[in-house]
């Protein structure tokens, strides 16, 4: 076993915690059971490492091998990158996707492998229609180093992948045009989504955030069951103003659902707004341009920094939240409506007429 | 001499003194009298409100006999209410049992507070199989709130096409893509579950089910060649392959009777579903083993 390798994988396994260890080495797969039996994992760490390499010598393990550990090892800790959002777009007219796995993953390699002669790539797939990629870049003249991979999270049959964020900047119009041929796309956009969550990107963008649906089946019908939202009702509020906050209460709660909120930290928006005159007329529609700007939000918990706002009085800004009619409004990019939602929030804060 | 004024004077005072006397006792009698009297005049007071009480008493009697009356008359009344109660219950419970079934009609829905919820159940070869959501918004533009439809289904590219324009065509639409892809997802894992024995190696699929590769044998164990087989279900309404290529693995010319085989198996996977084709695989073994023990 070349001694870069076994310094690779000593250095994988030293960031595991112990108490994911036995997990992790059986996901992995490459040390047998009666091998793993072997090991005293009550040992002072340094020891169980030194005891695993050991074996992993005697088994001859690969530089593939190890790449696999780093991605099983990152899919534990997902966590610990930042991801960004990249969709795809076919362009018209094109066949069904008959998307092949193995095509894909040769056509990857290959294209990656054209351009850089020093990369190393490994796959592994999970239940849920993933691949995980992880790429190590090496230069022309430089071997890959193993210690700064970028790994891409593909959802085949879907337009969406998930990039963790690289210090190496200059490969990722590769990657992403690696990713585009082999999955029999045209062309790649950035999406201005980013997070440490894997699990909340997917929900925002796969629209999967909110499973609970009315059917005849079920025995409590929405209105009764209890609210999320727990708001301490002085009992000096009068009569009227409890008729308000059991209005926000519900409309706060069909927009944001019982279920816990994906976990955006950052969101941003480029807008290109046309504003219509009323009677009095004004600057902003007297403008041959359309006003063009951009929103950022972030937050450590964005969405349920906004759900809060509700029984903070700014009900009137949620309200907005579902109304459509009345919005003239053209978005630059294809919002989802979910993110049209979530725009459409802050209009009122520009003067309109 | 004072004898004789003392006299008159004795007897002035002892007059004086029998008229008080008499006064006094006339006073007592008229006490006595008047005490006599009040303790008569209470005493038929006293009388009279014994009187009053007994009747009262006798009317609560009668009162609270007659309620009683009232009560058990009343009771017979009272259980035909509960028999009403319960004739609705059995109405409701009837209802909600029929909205239920719509489930089995493959397209059902609700009515929410914002527009419907409709329910797509889908269904291959009489089996039930996943059920499918689509919360619309009943506004001007009609909008999809949330679904939970798998993201590989071209849901956007069909709400483009019909959803404005004609919500029925795009409801019939999404069943059908949802319903092909329930019959081939329900046809691979059949595959994969029920005749593992006759694969030679795992199933090569993609989400959408529409790409199927694998690689298998009529006889495992046996000595013949494994056949690999590739299957493509470019319509994605469909539960039958399009394009199906059977190839003999390490074989260059294949004999006559392999050849035959190879071709029936393509035309089969062509036409039957994929589990059905194996089952068939399944009994024509079971029928070779039992010649040969004859």
């Amino acid at each position: 076993m070349d001694e870069t390798v076994a310094e690779f994988i000593k250095r994988t396994i030293l960031k595991i915690p112990m108490n994911e260890l036995t997990t992790i080495l059986k996901a992995w797969d490459f040390l047998s059971e009666n091998q793993l039996q072997t090991v005293n994992f009550r040992q002072r760490k340094e020891s169980v490492v030194q005891h695993l390499i050991h074996l992993c010598e005697e088994k001859r393990a690969s530089l593939s091998d190890a790449a696999l550990l780093d991605i099983i090892y990152m899919q534990f800790h997902q966590h610990q990158k930042v991801w960004d959002v990249f969709q795809m777009n076919k362009g018209p007219g094109e066949d069904v996707d008959l998307f092949d796995m193995k095509q894909f993953k040769n056509s990857f390699k290959k294209i990656l492998q054209r351009a850089l002669k020093n990369v190393t790539v490994s796959f592994r797939e999970t239940e849920e229609n993933a691949v995980w990629i992880r790429i190590a870049w090496g230069t022309q003249y430089t071997k890959p180093n193993q210690y700064k991979p970028t790994y891409v999270v593909y959802y085949s049959q879907t337009p969406y992948a998930f990039m963790s964020s690289s210090m190496l900047r200059r490969n990722t119009p590769l990657l992403g045009q690696a990713l585009t041929v082999a999955s029999k796309h045209h062309q790649i956009v950035k999406m201005d989504l980013r997070s440490r969550y894997l699990d909340s990107l997917k929900a925002i963008v796969f629209k999967q955030y909110n499973q609970t649906f009315e059917t005849h089946n079920s025995t409590t019908p929405l209105q009764e069951r209890s609210l999320g939202l727990d708001i301490n009702m002085d009992s000096r509020i009068i009569h009227e103003n409890i008729v308000e906050k059991e209005r926000v209460q519900r409309i706060t709660q069909e927009t944001f659902g019982d279920y816990p909120q994906p976990q955006l930290e950052f969101a941003q928006y480029k807008l290109e707004t046309k504003f219509k005159s009323g009677l009095n007329g004004s600057i902003l529609a007297e403008r041959e341009e359309p006003l063009r700007c951009l929103i950022k939000f972030s937050s450590p918990h964005l969405l349920e920094a906004l759900k809060s706002l509700a029984p903070a009085a700014l009900f009137c800004r949620i309200q907005k939240l579902l109304c459509y009619s009345g919005s003239h409004i053209q978005g630059t990019q294809d919002l989802s409506s979910w993110q049209k939602d979530l725009y459409l929030l802050f209009v009122p804060l520009y003067p309109r007429c | 001499m004072a004898g004789i004024l003392a006299p008159g004077l004795g007897v002035l005072a002892h007059l004086e003194r029998l008229e008080t006397q008499v006064s006094r006792s006339r006073k007592q009698s008229e006490e006595l009298q008047s005490v006599q009297a009040q303790e008569g005049a209470l005493g038929t007071k006293i009388h009279k409100l014994r009187r009053l009480r007994d009747e009262l008493r006798a009317a609560v009697r009668h009162r609270r006999a007659s309620v009683k009356a009232c009560i058990a008359n009343v009771e017979p009344n009272q259980t035909v209410e509960i028999n009403e109660q319960e004739a609705l219950e059995e109405k409701l419970g009837n209802v909600k049992a029929i909205l239920q079934a719509y489930h089995f009609t493959g397209l059902s829905g609700k009515l929410t507070s914002r527009g419907v919820c409709v329910c797509i159940n889908t269904a291959f070869e009489g089996n039930l199989l996943d059920s499918y959501f689509v919360d619309l918004v009943i506004q001007k533009p009609l909008r999809i709130h949330h679904h939970s439809v798998p993201v590989f289904i071209p849901l956007e590219e069909i709400a483009a096409k019909y959803l404005q324009t004609n919500i029925q065509h795009f409801l019939f639409s999404l069943c059908e893509y949802l319903n092909a892809y329930s019959g081939r997802k329900y046809q691979a894992d059949r595959l994969q579950s029920d005749f593992a024995a006759l694969l030679t190696g795992p199933l090569q699929r993609n989400p959408l089910c529409n790409l199927l590769s694998f690689t298998y044998k009529l006889d495992p164990g046996g000595q013949s060649f494994p056949f690999c087989a590739r299957l493509l279900y470019k319509d994605l309404t469909a539960t039958l392959p399009t394009d199906v290529t059977v190839t003999c693995q390490g074989v260059e010319a294949l004999s006559t009777s392999w050849e035959e085989q190879r071709a029936s198996h393509e035309t089969l996977f062509c036409t039957k579903p994929l589990h059905q084709v194996f089952a068939s695989f399944a009994r024509k073994g079971e029928k070779l083993d039992m010649s040969l023990v004859s």
